[in-house]
């Protein structure tokens, strides 16, 4: 299975870690990623306010990159994925902006005729990889590690849009940490948000909103937390200190990006996931790691 | 490597599986799941919140309600009001979705009591962001003043071009969709950022849309547009699209009425957006975001204030010095100047 695979500016940048991980577990699953280098940002939120047509320009210029490959696109970010999402969707129901985008994108000879399937890392490992070909390769369950699942926001909104149902109904992050051997818990933040979109200008939100959210996950015993969006990440991971700080509690709460969790069941290191990279420490996952014992690594 | 071959041949491929609709099926999510749970006779139990405790019990009060076909939330708020609590207060009129006044949560979600079936086991409460009156009533003013605060109306001090004024429902495309809003406050209920007070002043996206079927016609007064938009704080909206999930008129309040308005404000007061321009900046330059210059562009030398947590990064190696002060040409640099080149300008 080959991907057009495009990792989005934090896991070029603050979340490297991600990018690293899921180049390792995508070559254990058998997905070959073709990265593409000369993909730029999608613009984050910004851009699609204060400049549309550079917005459609530069993602559909991505979904035009994996094209020209004959490949579908994988993405790793929330953000980035419904940013390619809203650029395809405008795209293929809007004939002027599609001419006015393809005479931009000639003149690097590149062109997208609406085809690129657009997937994001956690439903390749649902659709694509597939329930019985994961438990196959899980050599090391996570058995009875207590994870909650963060979704964040823009892979499961906005509703009724590209498939997503109400987004509080959705499980794909808890089935498939059901499927490595964990125990996934309930609580309230599951699907919230991080406010990483304001934090750049306003902190305060991000720590507020997401300092509730860690709590109620350590609250209702988890050991870890797993994300599928490195922006959540940067939130609940880097500014963990000043939610402490805020509720004046401690919080310690080791946050995962999706393809770590997967990597340690299928019996990779942590060292190797470089989930020694965060800023909060993840001692209490090592026991849950592949060892030399369990004939791994 | 593994000992498995990832490839397994011998694996039939993987049965269709939609990874955005995983928890659909199980969680009753359609109209017709949820009704097939029900059937006549069966009692459904109901917790509703009351604003005073009766008599030594909690504030919750429970209720046993006889299910009927096709039942919706508010005709069980009406079998409980005339069979076993007189004295319970929820508001409501048209009874078809249209007057905009019956918004309760049931079991965490902001619905409309006369358009949402019931379910087997709810909590009804009132919605959340604005003082209680009594019981499920909420008290709008509120949500009143600031719409009222933000002019929404159209103001004109040029001639008509012509009369009637040409008008393509192209220009009036996100405005119309905003004037499907029927003021029910589902969305302002289930806004975060509206639920940590007075932290931000966002005016939530309620206000907004209202704001959005005048400023987004294109016949109102600039002026007028920018002065009332300079009231919102905006630019404080987190893009969660949770107002999106529990609109009952499925406006897309992010994308067509925020977003148009902060592009409007874009336009008209720039220093609003500066933290946009930054962003958009950077990107022609670099290809990709580079956080440390995004943050010391936005936040200046405040950004350098909070010195624990660059600290933090620097050991990490979550950001870097070297690249954010001599980054490298990229071909993603090169793609980006060339498609956002300096168009937008600059505020």
């Amino acid at each position: 299975m080959r991907f057009a695979y495009y990792p989005g500016c934090s896991a070029r940048s603050t979340c490297a870690e991600l990018n690293d991980a899921t180049h390792l577990v995508a070559s254990r699953l058998g997905l070959d990623l073709l990265q593409l280098e000369s993909a730029t940002c999608t613009g984050a939120r910004e851009l699609r306010a204060i400049d549309p047509a550079g917005f459609y320009a530069l993602n559909v210029r991505i979904l035009a990159l994996a094209e020209s490959h004959g490949l579908p696109l994988m993405t790793i970010c929330n953000t980035c994925t419904l940013n390619v999402l809203d650029a395809h969707a405008a795209f293929v129901s809007d004939p002027e902006l599609a001419a006015s985008v393809n005479a931009r994108l000639a003149e690097e000879n590149l062109h997208y005729s609406g085809r690129t399937k657009i997937s994001h890392f956690l439903w390749v490992l649902h659709e694509d990889i597939g329930e019985q070909r994961l438990r196959q390769q899980v050599v090391n369950p996570l058995t009875g590690l207590t994870v909650a699942a963060f979704y964040g926001c823009h892979i499961t909104r906005p509703p009724g849009r590209y498939g997503f149902v109400d987004s509080r109904n959705n499980r794909a992050l808890e089935r498939l940490a059901e499927i490595l051997g964990c125990l996934p818990i309930e609580y309230s933040g599951r699907t919230e948000c991080c406010g990483f979109h304001t934090a750049a200008h306003d902190e305060r939100v991000a720590i507020k909103l997401t300092g509730q959210h860690v709590l109620a996950a350590k609250t209702g015993g988890a050991t870890a937390m797993v994300t599928p969006c490195p922006l959540c990440h940067t939130v609940l991971d880097s500014f963990q200190p000043e939610m402490e700080d805020d509720i004046d509690q401690k919080l310690d709460m080791p946050v995962l990006h999706l393809p770590q969790l997967v990597g340690l069941a299928l019996g990779l290191s942590p060292e190797q996931l470089k989930i020694d990279r965060h800023m909060v420490p993840a001692g209490v996952l090592d026991s849950y790691a592949a060892t030399a014992s369990t004939g791994v690594k | 490597m593994t000992s498995t071959s990832p490839g397994d041949a011998s694996l039939p491929a993987p049965p269709s599986v939609d990874g955005r609709r995983l928890g659909q099926a199980e969680q009753h999510d359609s109209l017709s799941a949820r009704n097939s749970r029900l059937t006549p006779g069966d009692l459904l139990t109901v917790k509703v919140r009351r604003s005073e405790a009766p008599a030594g019990g909690d504030v919750y009060q429970d209720f046993q309600v006889p299910y009927q076909k096709w039942m919706r939330v508010l005709d069980a708020l009406n079998w409980i009001a005339e069979n076993a609590a007189a004295d319970l207060a929820f508001r409501w009129f048209c009874g078809s979705k249209m007057c905009g006044t019956c918004a309760v949560r049931i079991n965490g979600r902001e619905v409309l009591a006369c358009w949402e079936a019931v379910e087997p086991h709810m909590v009804i409460e009132p919605l959340r962001n604005l003082p209680v009156i009594r019981d499920l009533v909420v008290d709008r003013s509120r949500y009143e003043d600031k719409v009222a605060s933000l002019e929404p109306w159209i103001e004109r001090r040029e001639p008509y071009t012509r009369f009637p004024e040409p008008l393509t429902h192209k220009q009036m495309k996100d405005a119309s969709k905003a004037l499907d809003c029927i003021s029910c406050m589902c969305c302002y209920s289930a806004c975060p950022v509206i639920g940590l007070g007075d932290l931000t002043d966002f005016a939530g996206p309620a206000p907004l849309v209202q704001l959005g079927q005048t400023a987004l016609d294109p016949r109102n007064s600039q002026e007028k547009v920018r002065r009332s938009l300079e009231l919102t704080g905006i630019f404080n909206c987190i893009s969660c699209y949770k107002c999106e999930e529990v609109c009952p008129a499925h406006i897309p309040i992010v994308s067509g009425v925020i977003e148009p308005l902060k592009a409007k404000a874009a336009q008209l007061a720039p220093e609003m957006a500066r933290h946009s321009f930054a962003l958009r900046d950077i990107v022609a330059r670099r290809g990709r975001v580079d956080p440390g210059e995004l943050v010391l562009r936005v936040q200046g030398l405040r950004a350098l204030g909070n010195l624990r947590r660059i600290l933090r990064l620097l050991v990490r190696g979550k950001i870097n010095p070297i690249k954010t002060f001599f980054g490298i040409r990229t071909a993603a640099a090169t793609a980006a100047r060339r498609l956002l080149g300096n168009r937008a300008g600059k505020p």
